[in-house]
């Protein structure tokens, strides 16, 4: 057979998934390699609140893994409680094979957490709190400072070293936050919504930097911005008021939601007729005329799913010979996934989620 | 201990990070300075073997002294860690929560030693200025020095329990202050109290009572059970509710 192993587990389960549609997603069956987290229903019930939900999912060692959600979610809470912070009121969550309520040290010394807002000591030089840090996760003073040398450059800390942390910017305070996160070399990092209050040139190389952690490194992060989720991770999982809504990379994401294709065309001829050729082409389902700019109408076309409506489009434009300026189909995106499996309906019926197109970001 | 010890030399530099130790420390060097000038003044006018050492730890100077800077010193410790959430990073840090309790503790009990330390200038002041003929006796001053030792751990332990309880400095102090006031003016009740069973019975829980005993030179087991039972009950109790967010 030879098949590789990762592409028999996405085949299985594409397989549940279909057979249990409307049944919870939450569960994730099948996986190969190394689970470097594996969390199985998982709850967690503050008073009056239910934070998260009987959640169960699997982290592959080398693996990076976005949690994805609106706020208050359930991310953070659940990242605590992979980080031993909180406990869990129900389930069971294992990282690197130790428990982490019974072995909470072994569990803690794997583990590099950067929390949400990157919380520092203010008064502490740069490269005091990173030895600091590094001493307490039993670092011995040697591999300290070599592991100090590498974080700096990874994180582009080089010249700050001296500098105080209560003066630094907030894109350096979230660079000292990651190397912190990994002066110790940690198996697994969670980082916790890593480009919040980023400028973007400052996103690109969070994000780059966190790409660069994988294979060596297992990552987990939690961001509320779909974009980041579809350009840095290898596997999204979706999660919505505290329980799972999808799992799967980003590419399949897309099409576990069958999403209407979306055309624009912009042509020069009269409004009525355009209406009625155009909505009479097979496969289309909705016609918008969203503006005219000079005899040019600006025309968005939503058709079913899976089919091509530009070479039909095409051909009924050059048949009455109108003139035609742009004809391009937009890619369906993580974002109206997200939208429909966090708004309330069932991934099966997501069939319409094309016009909820203005989503978050 | 490793840990430990990296926890503690952490808490005590960040002392001398913040303008708050200097002010402590200045306050308390004017006013341990102050206590020395009634001292000597008391001296110079000649007193026949009286407990002059009082005047430096059983005087009203030292004690409100010591009610303020112990909620100061402590107030920070959790409260400050909980408000910028550097709590999370720390206990998701491989460490206990005893450990981490103890460390700040003793970082607080090391800066209130370090306080006290200037003040060993006057023992050298009091021997260089000795009349011949009439020693000055420095014992008081050690027992002196072990009971402020003693009250102050008692009082620091405290306030690093309030801090615990908050994540605002100011409640955290002003819990600690209204305690270890608390526990001060209860040290006047022997005055008050007319039956001598009540009175010995309130002489024990008296730091006031013991600082007197100490300041004459006549150090007290008692004072030493009392206050370390109530430093490790304080100590108890913070660890209790550190590690509270875990019970939910």
């Amino acid at each position: 057979m030879g098949q590789d192993p990762a592409a028999v587990a996405e085949i299985l389960n594409k397989h549940v998934r279909r057979r249990s549609k409307a049944k919870k997603r939450s569960e994730y069956l099948f996986s190969y390699g190394t689970a470097m987290i594996k969390v199985s229903h998982l709850s967690k019930r503050f008073p009056g609140v239910t934070a998260v939900d009987d959640v169960s999912f699997e982290v592959r060692q080398g693996e990076i893994v976005g949690f994805l959600g609106p706020n208050g979610a359930g991310k953070t809470t659940t990242m605590r409680i992979l980080c031993g912070y909180l406990p869990a009121s129900r389930g069971r969550v294992e990282v690197a094979g130790h428990d982490v309520f019974s072995e909470s040290l072994e569990v803690r010394r794997r583990i590099g957490y950067m929390p949400e807002n990157v919380p520092l000591y203010p008064e502490m030089r740069v490269d005091e709190y990173l030895m600091f840090r590094a001493q307490l996760r039993g670092l011995p003073l040697r591999d300290g400072r070599r592991r100090l040398e590498e974080v700096r450059a990874l994180c582009g800390l080089e010249n700050a070293g001296r500098r105080i942390i209560g003066q630094l910017s907030k894109g350096y305070r979230q660079r000292v936050g990651l190397a912190d996160a990994l002066i110790h070399d940690p198996e697994l990092v969670i980082l916790d919504e890593p480009t919040i209050g980023l400028d973007p040139n400052q996103i690109r190389e969070v994000r780059d930097l966190i790409r660069s952690l994988a294979p060596r490194h297992t990552v987990l992060l939690s961001t509320h911005i779909l974009s980041e989720a579809e350009v840095t991770c290898e596997r999204v999982i979706i999660i919505n008021r505290g329980r799972i809504v999808a799992s799967d990379s980003p590419a399949n994401l897309r099409r576990l939601v069958h999403i209407g294709a979306v055309v624009r065309v912009e042509l020069k001829a009269e409004k009525p007729q355009v209406r009625g050729v155009l909505a009479g082409l097979p496969a289309v389902e909705n016609l918008v005329v969203e503006g005219e700019d000079n005899g040019w109408l600006r025309v968005r076309v939503e058709g079913s799913a899976d089919v091509d409506l530009r070479e039909n489009i095409f051909d009924a434009v050059t048949q009455r010979g109108w003139k035609l300026r742009e004809l391009h189909m937009e890619p369906s995106r993580l974002e109206e996934v997200f939208a429909s499996l966090t708004q309330g309906e069932t991934v099966s019926e997501t069939s319409g989620a094309g016009q909820k197109e203005d989503s978050v970001e | 201990m490793k840990r430990f010890l990296i926890l503690w030399r952490k808490e005590v530099a960040t002392y001398f990070l913040s303008p708050i130790g200097y002010i402590v420390m200045i306050f308390f060097l004017v006013v341990m300075g102050f206590s020395f000038w009634l001292l000597v003044n008391v001296l110079s006018q000649g007193t026949e073997g009286g407990a002059v050492m009082n005047e430096l730890f059983g005087s009203i100077f030292f004690w409100i002294t010591l009610l303020i800077v112990a909620p100061v010193v402590t107030m920070r410790l959790f409260s400050e860690e909980k408000r910028s959430g550097t709590l999370e990073t720390l206990m998701t840090a491989p460490v206990r929560d005893t450990e981490v309790v103890l460390a700040k503790y003793a970082g607080a009990l090391t800066f209130y030693v370090l306080l006290w330390v200037p003040t060993a200038a006057y023992a050298f002041i009091l021997k260089m200025f000795e009349l011949p003929g009439t020693p000055v006796d420095l014992g008081p001053m050690y027992s002196g020095y072990a009971g402020a030792l003693l009250v102050g751990a008692f009082y620091l332990a405290v306030g690093i329990f309030t801090s615990s309880l908050t994540r605002n400095q100011i409640v955290a102090a002003i819990a600690c202050f209204a305690l270890i006031c608390s526990a001060f003016f209860a040290g006047f009740l022997p005055y008050l109290v007319r039956s001598p069973q009540m009175r010995d019975a309130l002489g024990y829980v008296s730091s006031v009572m013991y600082m007197m005993d100490f300041s004459r030179g006549a150090p007290d087991t008692r004072a030493v059970v009392f206050h370390l039972s109530g430093v490790v009950l304080m100590l108890f109790l913070t660890v209790k509710v550190l590690e509270s967010r875990r019970w939910l």
